[in-house]
């Protein structure tokens, strides 16, 4: 059975996850919109940057975090002053997930957008919609398959995600412990093996979870 | 001519006599002041030294699993029982090498005053921020400031204000950067990084000696393992060691 300090790391895992994905869905929307849509100078650099956090090393992006979103950092020194503190806190975790999952959630609902015919936005145009409404109500509806895979890969990346956090964040229990630092920790500590072994279990069954459900999503939508 | 001149050239060519590798793991803490003590070694004994740096449990545990480690140097005794109780360490190699003091730091610009005395308030000087210390639980600069906490009575005030490294340098560094308002490293520690500066020493008695030990892995088949632990160990390197605030254990 796993003890209260697993179950803490499993529940904060899964928090993180969630509120990484909730922060990231309306920019990442956006922003795929934009690609999927726009052509404008500067168009293939934008798209590179998205990318970066797929293919940089997760600590490079762990530093980059704390030496601007830190108390002592460009950004983090005014969001402290409104009273906003990323750094050893939960929230702080769930940024750096939200980053590391961004590129997967981009790239999925770009995907369905651009497979979206455009025929029928116009059509919705020409029968008086707003380009707001059109969106809403015809390509957004339209892109939903992409944005569930994209969602879900975005959550398992998030669970997985350790380099950036422990790097931005730190290891403290209950606060940014999650399942992949906790497992790093028992390996740590002799004795720990059965712990670090139990929670490996807990990770795998989670991401299969996550990968069965995408895929049920995807073959209901083609059904 | 043309043997005289291939024998030269294979003379030229082939390694020095006993160039052999050393791959040695250290503690973290030891950064500097090894690197300077190896690079000496190597251009006198002309064997090649390769350090591996990382904290003393992490190591431990790479060479538990197989690490192709020759000498493992640990920051406390702890490690190496560990790794001895395995069977992995040469009988009769191991050697105290150094000691080490446990000091309380902040970023170079803090103005936080503080006496490490029984009750001292080190909860209230932290404020909303945290005190970074190598984990706790398992790292050996993390288990000896827990010691001394817990010996000062300051331990349940601060334990869920910590912030726990990967490493010794990893909290170093968090106090560096201005992200934990304090830290607990050693003394060696403190005076590599010009960043922080030390608040207070602790007192001798509040922790267990840190003694860090050198030992030769069972696994070990270069000769200039033993060669570089006698150097590691002789007076010229302990000048050396001293310079970087390490003392004789």
């Amino acid at each position: 059975m796993p003890t209260h300090d697993e179950l803490q790391a499993l529940a904060l895992s899964l928090k993180v996850a969630a509120a990484g994905l909730a922060a990231s869905l309306p920019p990442a929307i956006a922003i795929a919109f934009v690609l999927a849509r726009k052509d404008f100078r500067g168009k293939t650099l934008f798209d590179a940057i998205v990318h970066l956090p797929l293919v940089l090393p997760p600590v490079v992006v762990g530093y980059a975090l704390l030496i601007l979103m830190g108390t002592q950092g460009p950004v983090g020194s005014v969001l402290e002053k409104l009273g906003i503190v990323l750094v050893f806190r939960w929230t702080g975790a769930a940024l750096a997930a939200a980053i590391m999952g961004f590129p997967l959630l981009v790239r999925a609902i770009r995907l369905s957008i651009e497979a979206v015919d455009p025929r029928l936005e116009l059509a919705a145009r020409t029968l008086g919609a707003s380009k707001t409404r059109v969106f809403f109500t015809v390509t957004l509806p339209l892109s939903m398959a992409g944005l569930a895979t994209g969602a879900l890969l975005a959550f398992a990346r998030a669970l997985g995600e350790f380099g950036a956090t422990i790097t931005f964040v730190s290891n403290i229990p209950g606060e940014t412990r999650t399942l992949p630092l906790a497992i790093y920790t028992f390996t740590q500590v002799p004795g720990g093996e059965a712990a670090a072994l139990r929670l490996s279990v807990l990770s795998v069954l989670l991401s299969l979870g996550a990968l069965a459900v995408s895929e049920w999503m995807i073959r209901r939508r083609h059904a | 001519m043309r043997r005289p001149a291939a024998l030269a050239l294979c003379l030229a060519l082939a390694p020095p006599a006993g160039a052999d590798t050393v791959t040695v793991f250290a503690a973290a803490s030891l950064k500097e002041s090894l690197d300077a003590v190896t690079h000496a070694f190597e251009i006198v004994a002309r064997d090649k030294v390769t350090v591996s740096y990382a904290a003393s449990n992490a190591l431990a545990r790479q060479i538990e699993n197989g690490a192709p480690a020759d000498v493992f140097i640990s920051a406390d005794k702890d490690w190496v029982d560990y790794l001895e109780r395995r069977g992995l360490v040469a009988p009769g190699s191991r050697r105290n090498l150094l000691g080490n003091e446990l000091v309380l730091v902040a970023p170079a610009e803090s103005r936080v005053q503080l006496r490490l005395a029984r009750g001292a308030p080190v909860a209230a000087a932290l404020g909303a921020k945290r005190v970074a210390l190598a984990n706790p639980d398992a790292v050996p600069a993390g288990k000896y400031a827990k010691a001394a906490f817990t010996t000062l009575g300051i331990w349940p005030s601060v334990e869920h204000k910590v912030a726990a490294a990967d490493n010794v340098r990893a909290a170093l560094a968090l106090v560096a950067r201005g992200e934990a308002a304090l830290g607990v490293v050693y003394r060696s520690d403190a005076m590599a990084e010009p960043n922080v500066r030390v608040v207070d020493t602790f007192p001798a008695g509040s922790y267990p000696p840190i003694v860090y030990s050198a030992v030769i892995l069972k696994r070990s088949t270069t000769p200039a393992a033993a060669a570089l632990v006698d150097e590691l160990a002789s007076p010229r390197a302990m000048v050396t060691f001293r310079r970087f605030g390490f003392r004789a254990p």
